[in-house]
């Protein structure tokens, strides 16, 4: 269809939805959507209306939203030099799962690599929401980048979790069906993804051999959808422990650091400035999670849009951690809501459940506020699928944004007016599978790209195993006695809940991506995770980092330089 | 007739107070205690204080203090002030006196725990 | 065996205090381990006074309180192992065996019995359905007061705090005397939680506001707390629509609602009592697995620290006393709907005139809802054989009652019942 026959064939479809309220404008390189409307709900449908599956146009939302403000990107607060003038070969933009893991795929090479984060740690925003499920691919269809680096990546995880010594189970992944009537229909879906889409593990369970491996599932349940390859991790351990290593092999990782804006000319970006200084960088690499576009357009180079989809998860007490041993989700006939996956129940690598994730649109990327009605929702859908889940059992819940484009597909490319970019964006669900995979292909677009401009060579010093903090609740005790014995600190216990040592909680504060605040400890070691929440550790934690960085108490903070906990000493405060 | 709160003890009896002539009438009280308690809350009302005082060592940052004996009730920021004012620089036990006779009002400032002077601790 | 005791009592808290110090009285060989550096538990934090009176009929200080046992634990010269803490606990053919690390190392103990003195910890913004950013600033009302007393730091400014447990009063009181401006105290329920006197002495004598039926439903701010909504609620305690304010403040501190710690005692096996969240438990505070026992706030939530220390001083004796074998038969005691709970759950069978004659029971209970002019009844198969009249019962007030098993005849197959009876509708 050329050009003109597709804007008319959108537009037709659009004025009988909107009236003349929207325009599709079909570009060289995008569908771009302009008008106005007064419901962001709408402005998705809009978009999503024009948008194909795979297609190498991207539908771009110009379409103004009346009556409500679209937040600005939160900022750090810090201002300083510490950058300016930095010439790195590739400058990542974003500490997500995307730009963690190709700082370490690119640290196999000799290059200045700088991967800036505004966040106060690596994993803070999509990448440190969400179930940390490992899928199996087995809801995608062929065609579509997604589904081609699922397959990929999930194979790889293994390796990756072994090299990077991040907790990783294959625990399996249950898709239940209450209707038998439906076993024909799921036995030819089951056929197609083994042997078109190649998801070679699918099975069909039946409800006896269901029960053999979860018994706790909806009776009813007649017979399930298996893929033994799914698997759950700690996403925001695997994004850190990813960092981590690029950081052992020499890259650099610059926290508190935004981007602000580009300086391109001839089709190249020239400079970035940030908050602290400004860029020079040879190869840019966006992998700005919900702000992808953002930085597309600060380059000149943005072809397509990011709608933020927020969903929230409960999590579920240990003691709950016997109902689900794998991921279970139940299909029923009622149509599926909106873009989710339905939602599941995870058994996550710590032994605890997690529950959802639902699906909203939403205009505001950062708003990781969580409302009543989301657990609610997602606990009445889940209680299908295991029918002793209790909310009793919640000890807290969080909210995720994940950025998807219209397409619902990955954007993984080089720039299209930009030579000197490349974009990572639209990663979505399941992008944490699909990150190893993802980033092996970026780490060979940069290195194509770079030897033109320069030689690159193997970094001979490459190390592929990070070390990990020891986690000596896991340890047989001889070795954990040992352990002791070499340092008295790992016998004190600060965290009752998740039993961690003073030693371990030091070990985080000297990781090679030291984040020395209540939260940046408490992701890399679950202190406050357990279910106190904290309320016992807390004040602990505060005083061994203040003793650590010998600052005073009151300058701890919890994760951002303005989360301020204390405000002083109490005879002083006034 | 008022009806107070007794605050001596947990219980927290429900006391009816009333005025006859000079003498004072106290019901509902478990206890003789609640009785001066509610004549002194008509007349001059009393209350204690527990707070901490600053020191001078890491370990224990603040050391809890009361007072010796109930001051009334409308010094208690006075008093509080005061004890503020203190840092302590010896490794007091319990029972030592950190304020005596507090803005004269006739009771001491004390220390109620052995934290501070209690040696080899982690 | 060196490492080898009778009694192990779990927690150094005053309930762990008390039942190591008593079953040493009894002549057992005993240790306790404590997780913390130091020995008092919470008390150690609650400066406040008020503790004491019905055993030392003194107003002492939480301190002062805990240093007592503390220092006749010392003087008695009970093996004590501080910053300490249980890894895991496994039944023996005779007794336990405890994994507990410390600086040393890992170190293995085993016992005859233990006595477990666990306490509690508090219920989280996120089990009480606090939803919005999550922001620095949201403290439940203990971590607060560890901050305030033991670290010397202030955690607000100008606050909210939600619930009106006593803990939430104290510190109510606690950071007005440290210059915080404390808005108000906000409570689901139509009536407060807290004992009547911290009403009194910690919101009133500062002018600082209690709502009631109102609660704290979201939180604003995204580095530190810059708000709060709070809504009134209907009486199932849902919040009414159309009811939100917002209050400006900088920290929101939650005093709702304390659960005892056994997930150790579940790890062992010991069944947990619905109505407590403690272990099942007998006149002797002793678990339904043999050798077990369980006292203070992990058997159930107390409000006076001198009942925390009467049953771990009644835990701590049978322990001591505790023989392995054939244990006596036991019948439930069954609480009615008048009541949120009675503890001991069971009771040992007897026969009248038998050797139990002179047993006395420590019976504790909890008021569902307030009445007045009520009695506290016990039946034995039917009849009345114990029955105390209080003039009001609060379901925050935990009351205690000693009954004398005297001449009662207690079958395996008789049925024991526990209730309030109010006195017009007799």
């Amino acid at each position: 269809m050329d050009r003109k026959t597709l804007e008319r064939k959108l537009n037709r479809k659009l004025e009988k939805h909107y009236g003349s309220a929207v325009q599709a404008r079909v570009e060289k390189e995008c569908i771009r959507m302009t008008g106005t409307l007064d419901d962001w709900g709408d402005i998705v449908s809009a978009c999503a209306m024009c948008a194909k599956k795979g297609a190498r146009l991207h539908v771009v939302n110009d379409i103004l939203l009346e009556g409500a403000e679209i937040p600005k990107m939160r900022l750090p607060q810090v201002q300083d030099e510490t950058l300016e003038g930095e010439k790195p070969d590739v400058l990542i933009i974003g500490g997500g799962i995307s730009g963690a893991s190709i700082a370490r795929e690119l640290s196999k090479w000799k290059l200045d690599i700088l991967l800036v984060e505004k966040e106060a740690d690596l994993a803070v925003q999509a990448s440190g929401r969400n179930d940390g499920e490992v899928h199996p691919g087995v809801d995608l269809n062929k065609g579509t980048l997604k589904q081609h680096y699922v397959l990929l990546g999930n194979r790889m995880f293994g390796k990756v979790c072994r090299e990077l010594q991040v907790p990783f189970q294959r625990c399996g992944q249950y898709v239940g069906f209450t209707k038998r009537w439906m076993y024909p229909l799921v036995w030819a879906y089951v056929w197609h993804r083994k042997h078109i889409c190649k998801v070679k593990d699918t099975v069909i369970l039946s409800s006896k051999e269901l029960k053999k491996k979860e018994k706790n599932l909806n009776p009813d349940i007649r017979f399930a959808m298996y893929n033994p390859s799914a698997g759950s991790v700690c996403p925001y351990g695997l994004t850190i422990a990813y960092g981590e290593n690029a950081v052992r092999n020499g890259a650099k990782v610059s926290l508190n650091t935004a981007v602000l804006e580009m300086e391109s000319a001839n089709g190249r970006i020239k400079s970035v400035l940030t908050n602290r200084g400004r860029i020079y960088p040879r190869l840019v690499v966006n992998a700005a999670g919900v702000f992808a576009e953002d930085v597309a357009e600060m380059a000149g180079d943005r072809f397509y849009s990011i709608h933020p989809r927020k969903g929230t998860n409960s999590i579920l007490d240990k003691k709950a951690g016997m109902l689900v041993k794998g991921i279970a989700s139940i299909k029923t006939i009622q149509k599926n809501t909106g873009h989710t996956k339905g939602g599941g129940i995870v058994h996550t690598v710590h032994d605890n459940l997690l529950v959802g994730p639902d699906a909203i649109e939403t205009y505001e990327k950062e708003n990781f506020a969580t409302a009543q009605k989301s657990v609610d929702a997602v606990f009445a859908k889940q209680k299908m699928t295991a029918e002793r889940l209790s909310e009793r059992d919640i000890i807290t819940y969080f909210t995720g944004v994940r950025p998807a484009t219209f397409e619902e597909d990955f954007v993984i490319e080089r720039g299209r007016k930009v030579k000197n970019l490349i974009h990572c964006a639209g990663i979505q669900s399941p992008g944490l599978t699909t990150a190893p995979a993802v980033a092996l292909d970026i780490e060979k677009m940069a290195v194509e790209y770079l030897k033109k401009e320069m030689p690159v060579v193997r970094n001979e010093k490459f190390q592929p195993v990070r070390k990990a903090i020891p986690v000596l609740r896991a340890m047989p005790k001889e070795k954990r006695d040992a352990m002791i014995k070499q340092n008295p600190d790992y016998g004190v216990i600060v965290c009752r809940c998740e039993e961690i040592s003073k030693g371990e909680i030091l070990d985080a504060l000297k990781s090679p991506i030291a984040v020395p605040t209540v939260d940046g400890v408490k992701k890399r070691l679950r202190p406050g995770m357990g279910r106190c929440q904290g309320g016992f550790c807390m004040p602990l934690v505060i005083n061994i980092i203040s003793d650590y960085l010998n600052i005073p108490p009151e300058d701890v903070r919890k994760g951002g330089s303005e989360s301020v906990i204390t405000y002083g000493k109490t005879k002083e405060a006034k | 007739m008022k009806e107070l709160t007794c605050i001596v003890c947990p219980n927290g009896c429900t006391l009816q107070v009333e005025k006859n002539g000079e003498e004072w009438k106290v019901t509902g009280g478990r206890c003789r205690r609640g009785e001066a308690f509610a004549i002194a809350e008509m007349t001059n009302p009393v209350r204690t204080i527990c707070t901490t005082v600053a020191t001078s060592f890491k370990d224990v940052p603040v050391l809890p203090v009361r007072v010796s004996g109930d001051i009334p009730k409308k010094r208690i920021f006075d008093v509080m002030e005061e004890i503020n004012k203190v840092k302590v620089t010896e490794r007091l036990g319990r029972g030592a006196v950190v304020i005596e006779n507090v803005l004269g009002l006739g009771v001491d400032v004390i220390v109620t725990s052995g934290i501070l002077a209690e040696q080899g601790q982690i | 065996m060196q490492n080898q005791y009778e009694v192990v009592v779990i927690g150094g808290g005053p309930a762990g205090l008390a039942a190591a110090i008593q079953a040493d009285k009894e002549g057992a060989k005993v240790l306790l381990i404590e997780r913390e550096a130091r020995l008092g538990g919470i008390l150690k934090q609650c400066i406040h006074d008020g503790f004491g009176l019905i055993r030392f009929g003194e107003k002492l200080s939480g301190p002062e309180y805990v240093e007592r046992y503390v220092e006749e634990l010392k003087d008695r010269q009970i093996a004590c192992k501080v910053l300490t803490f249980v890894t895991e606990i496994t039944k023996e053919k005779e007794g336990f065996l405890l994994t507990a690390v410390n600086r040393e190392g890992v170190s293995e103990f085993g016992a005859r019995t233990i006595v477990l003195a666990t306490g509690c910890r508090e219920r989280t913004a996120k089990q009480v359905s606090i939803h919005g950013t999550r922001p620095a600033g949201v403290f439940t009302a203990g971590a607060a007061q560890h901050l305030v007393n033991l670290s010397g730091l202030m955690p607000a400014r100008r606050c909210v705090i939600l619930g009106s447990g006593d803990i939430g009063l104290i510190m109510a009181r606690r950071l007005t005397l440290e210059s915080a401006e404390v808005l108000g105290v906000y409570e689901v329920k139509p009536e407060p939680s807290g004992l009547t006197r911290n009403i009194v002495q910690c919101l009133e004598d500062y002018q600082i506001p209690l709502h009631l039926s109102c609660t704290v439903t979201r939180v604003f701010g995204e580095e530190r707390l810059t708000g709060v909504e709070v809504m009134r609620v209907d009486e199932a305690m849902r919040p009414i629509p159309g009811t939100e304010e917002r209050i400006d403040c900088d920290a929101l501190i939650l005093s709702v609602g304390l659960i005892p710690e056994n997930e150790m005692a579940e790890s062992i096996g010991v069944t947990l009592y619905p109505g407590t969240k403690g272990p099942v438990c007998d006149e002797n505070f002793m678990t339904d697995v043999d050798g077990v026992f369980s006292c203070g706030n992990a058997l159930h939530v107390n409000d006076l620290v001198d009942y925390v220390s009467e049953s771990g001083e009644l835990a701590g004796r049978a322990a001591a006393r505790y023989t392995a074998g054939e244990q006596p038969e036991k019948v439930e005691i069954r609480p009615d709907a008048s009541l949120q709970y009675a503890v001991p759950q069971m009771i040992t069978v007897q026969a009248a005139g038998g050797e139990g004659e002179s047993r006395e029971v420590v019976l504790f209970f909890r008021s569902r809802e307030t009445v007045r002019d009520a009695d506290f009844v016990i039946e034995l198969d039917g009849k009345t054989v114990f029955s105390k009249h209080y003039g009001v019962l609060r379901p925050p007030e935990m009351e205690r009652v000693l009954v004398k098993l005297g001449g009662l005849d207690i079958k395996s197959d008789s049925k024991i019942s526990v209730s309030i009876k109010k006195r017009e509708a007799r």
